[in-house]
């Protein structure tokens, strides 16, 4: 698992700091891993409680599907805050994304509640996600 | 109470009743374990499960409470939802699953 900031350490919030990236490699109990590393970061801006929550179930979904449908290779995430919205963006190497299955069908029902706006997409052997969420 | 299984998710139990307790968080590492204790019991009685003290609920977590629902229904009896957390309420709400099991006490859904 790796975890870094893109620039030097400031005393600001993430949205001053810039976005923030971890690696983590394909097993369930990382789940967690990126969820915590998800509200931390999140708390660090004006979200509410219920907003770092939603936050939490939504790294929870992408970590999920990416584990279950990559190529068992590291999955990394991006966490950015800006004035107006939490985004992160994940993605893992794959052979292929099918839409299609059911488990895939509650993930996204989930993310739609849960985010103001999320993409998932297979371009170049790699499936991309990226949620949007506002910040009040 | 008998312990099935704990890891960093999840710690699952069975208490003296013969309901399955689970304490932390049901995700893709705690599902697992909340089958193991799930499939101990099934039988003609319904499967109850103890959620009071779950902090987190995603739809991996969620798949095995709907597959036991999804067991329980061939079998021709019910899963229980004990208490249910508002995480856990929330979560059936998002995703329209509420009555797929038989709700027992619980907090208030905050959706």
């Amino acid at each position: 698992m790796t975890m870094s900031e893109s620039e030097t350490p400031t005393q600001g919030t993430t949205a001053a700091s810039g976005p923030v990236t971890l690696t983590l490699p394909p097993i369930a109990s990382m789940v967690r891993v990126g969820r915590l590393t998800a509200s931390s970061i999140a708390s660090l801006s004006d979200m509410t409680i219920d907003d770092i929550d939603d936050i939490k179930i939504a790294v929870s979904e992408m970590i999920t599907l990416l584990i279950q449908s990559g190529s068992r290779a590291n999955v990394t995430l991006r966490f950015e805050t800006t004035s107006g919205s939490f985004t992160i963006e994940a993605t893992t190497p794959a052979t292929s994304l099918d839409l299609g299955r059911n488990d895939l069908a509650l993930a996204t029902a989930v993310l739609d509640a849960v985010s103001d706006s999320h993409e998932v997409a297979f371009v170049d052997d790699r499936i991309l996600m990226r949620m949007v969420k506002a910040i009040a | 109470m008998e312990e099935i299984g704990k890891n960093e998710s999840i710690r699952v139990m069975i208490d003296e009743d013969g309901t399955v307790v689970a304490e932390g968080d049901i995700d893709l590492a705690g599902g697992p374990l909340l089958d193991t204790a799930i499939l101990r019991l099934e039988g003609s009685k319904p499967v109850v499960i103890d959620l009071a003290a779950v902090e987190f609920i995603d739809s991996s977590g969620l798949r095995s409470l709907l597959a036991a629902s999804r067991r329980a229904e061939g079998r021709g009896t019910t899963v229980v939802l004990r208490r249910p957390s508002s995480g856990v309420l929330r979560l059936l709400g998002i995703t329209g699953t509420t009555e797929q099991f038989q709700i027992e006490g619980g907090q208030e859904s905050e959706s």
